[in-house]
């Protein structure tokens, strides 16, 4: 079966509209997850995965992993290159990392994702976003920038279960509440109900605080075999157990459903089948909620509760601390932005720290966290179940 | 300025946002012939008889290559509408109207109405697939040649 695998440290830049470049950006990244594991030095890193997505639209860069090695100091020589798979472009390269170490085929591999998406220009990233679809069919139809899709998702769920705007808004008001004590998000405020209920709309029945903003930013993480990260740190070791990464349709006339995603469901039940866990042992989780009622879904495809109670559930409570499952504990794509590459580097950073124990806001004797993405419009979805327990 | 392309009146065909289409770049062109005759088709493998949309040129089913063209309806019933007020993508101007159709139970997709203003159109409402013409912009081909591209795209029409 393999060696076991961890993933040991990690750390990312400021997130938000930064002055900076994505060069900068990924030094920055980079130094926060070395500064995290001080038993560790670059010389020590054998490979390198850099996720990210609009590397060569937003800045006309192509062969990043080479370029960011020598930014970082590294000299990779089991594997060094660029993942991209859009908002899952950091979960993918973590998933990659997990199996070559696992095979032997690397040992230390430090993986990086971030976005340099503002320009001087704003109409740039969205006039690149054409481009995450089936550009040919869907995104001439001027399709691919996400909130008029997220805008559907949520009227028809709204009509098929009954979920309502106030439910949504909770997903905001809750996620920002989280973000406020990340010193690393984009927003460090929180909303009320009323903020939330009250805000402009961009595409009805999402507002201003339903929708994750446009971000610049990086994270890094090790990810090291278990010999591997004893040498290197004596902190409570944090084991990848699982992972699924699946896609049923990318063009929109191939969606199964846009209420129930399919893919979500079969990547998950895959990371749970490897893992060895199931839903109800999962004690905290990261989930994509690039607009409120993505979170919503995501507690039901991921089995958190029956389908069509996702609005219950966090109206009741029951995804925030104290619940029967903390989601987005350290403020999610709602307060922390998405850079997309960076992101799904970001929440297996917010589960090292929940299961190592030294989170902003602790989840009580948390030992099995979960990380999802969705990516496109829907149209691939990523799952990893990290652990304390091999 | 040398170095910056953009700025000597040059068009980046790489950023352009509709597909090239004529027969020496894309093997789907008889999707695009179509269309400008007034026609919305796509292929059907003859093997296996799977229809695919968008066009291919393999049956993703049997792996087949022979293809033949098929229509499909040009009419469908809205499913779900989005009304994008302010912020959409360069090339299109707000409102963007996008709905979910249901082309009669052969197919549905997400597609733009055009000439729809917000609060037009619901669910419910019946809608026609209709063929627009892409603006020509000139591309430079080879020793200074310009090549002209008639291009054409598919939209949806409240009926």
């Amino acid at each position: 079966m393999g060696r076991n695998v961890c993933i040991i440290g990690g750390g990312m830049s400021l997130w938000g509209v930064r002055q900076a470049t994505a060069r900068d950006l990924y030094q920055e990244a980079g130094k926060a997850c070395f500064d995290d594991v001080p038993g560790l030095s670059n010389k020590d890193v054998d490979g390198l995965l850099v996720g990210s997505a609009f590397t060569e639209r937003s800045n006309f860069q192509t062969h990043l992993a080479p370029l960011v090695a020598e930014y970082l100091g590294i000299k990779p020589k089991n594997i060094c290159c660029r993942v991209e798979l859009l908002c899952a472009s950091g979960s993918s390269g973590i998933i990659l990392a997990y199996g070559l170490i696992k095979s032997g085929l690397a040992d230390v591999i430090l993986v990086t994702g971030g976005e340099k998406l503002y320009t001087p220009q704003r109409w740039e990233v969205f006039y690149s976003e054409l481009g995450t679809g089936d550009h040919d069919f869907d995104g001439a139809q001027g399709l691919g920038l996400p909130p008029p899709f997220f805008s559907m998702v949520a009227q028809k769920h709204m009509k098929e279960y009954g979920t309502t705007e106030e439910q949504l808004s909770m997903v905001s008001v809750k996620n920002r509440r989280n973000g406020a004590r990340n010193p690393k998000a984009q927003f460090q405020k929180e909303i009320t109900l009323e903020d939330a209920l009250n805000a402009p709309p961009i595409v009805r029945p999402l507002k201003l605080f339903d929708c994750c903003p446009v971000t610049d930013g990086a994270a890094a993480v090790i990810i090291a075999s278990e010999e591997r990260a004893r040498e290197y740190t004596d902190k409570p070791l944090v084991y990848i157990k699982g992972t699924g990464q699946a896609s049923v349709n990318n063009a929109s006339a191939n969606m199964p459903s846009m209420t129930t995603w399919e893919a979500l469901k079969i990547a998950s039940q895959e990371a749970y089948r490897k893992a060895g866990v199931k839903p109800s042992d999962i004690d905290v989780a990261q989930t994509h909620d690039c607009f409120t009622i993505s979170e919503i879904i995501e507690y039901e495809d991921l089995g958190f509760c029956e389908k069509g109670e996702g609005g219950l559930f966090v109206e009741e409570g029951r995804s925030d601390f104290g619940g029967d499952v903390p989601v987005n504990t350290d403020g999610g794509l709602l307060s922390c932005g998405h850079p997309f590459g960076g992101t799904g580097i970001r929440q297996a950073i917010e589960i090292l720290r929940q299961l190592r124990g030294d989170a902003f806001k602790q989840v009580e004797g948390a030992r099995t966290g979960l990380t999802h993405n969705l990516s496109g419009l829907t149209a691939a979805h990523t799952v990893l179940i990290y652990g304390r327990d091999v | 300025m040398k170095g910056i392309s953009i700025l000597e009146g040059k068009y980046a065909m790489s950023m352009d946002m509709y597909p090239l289409q004529d027969k020496s770049f894309n093997r789907i062109h008889p999707f695009y012939d179509n269309l400008k005759e007034g026609r919305f088709t796509t292929t059907k493998c003859k093997d296996c008889g799977t229809r695919s949309f968008p066009p291919r040129v393999l049956c993703p089913e049997c792996l087949s290559e022979e293809m033949e063209w098929v229509d499909l309806p040009m009419e469908g019933t809205v499913l779900c509408v989005s009304e994008q007020l302010a912020g959409v993508p360069l090339g299109f101007t707000p409102p963007l109207i996008m709905a979910h159709v249901d082309l009669d139970g052969e197919l549905s997709y997400l597609g733009r109405v055009q000439n729809c203003q917000a609060g037009e159109l619901k669910a419910g409402d019946r809608v026609k697939v209709v063929a627009i013409p892409i603006e020509s912009i000139p591309a430079e081909g080879k020793k200074g040649a310009i090549i002209e591209m008639e291009r054409v795209f598919y939209v949806f029409e409240k009926i």
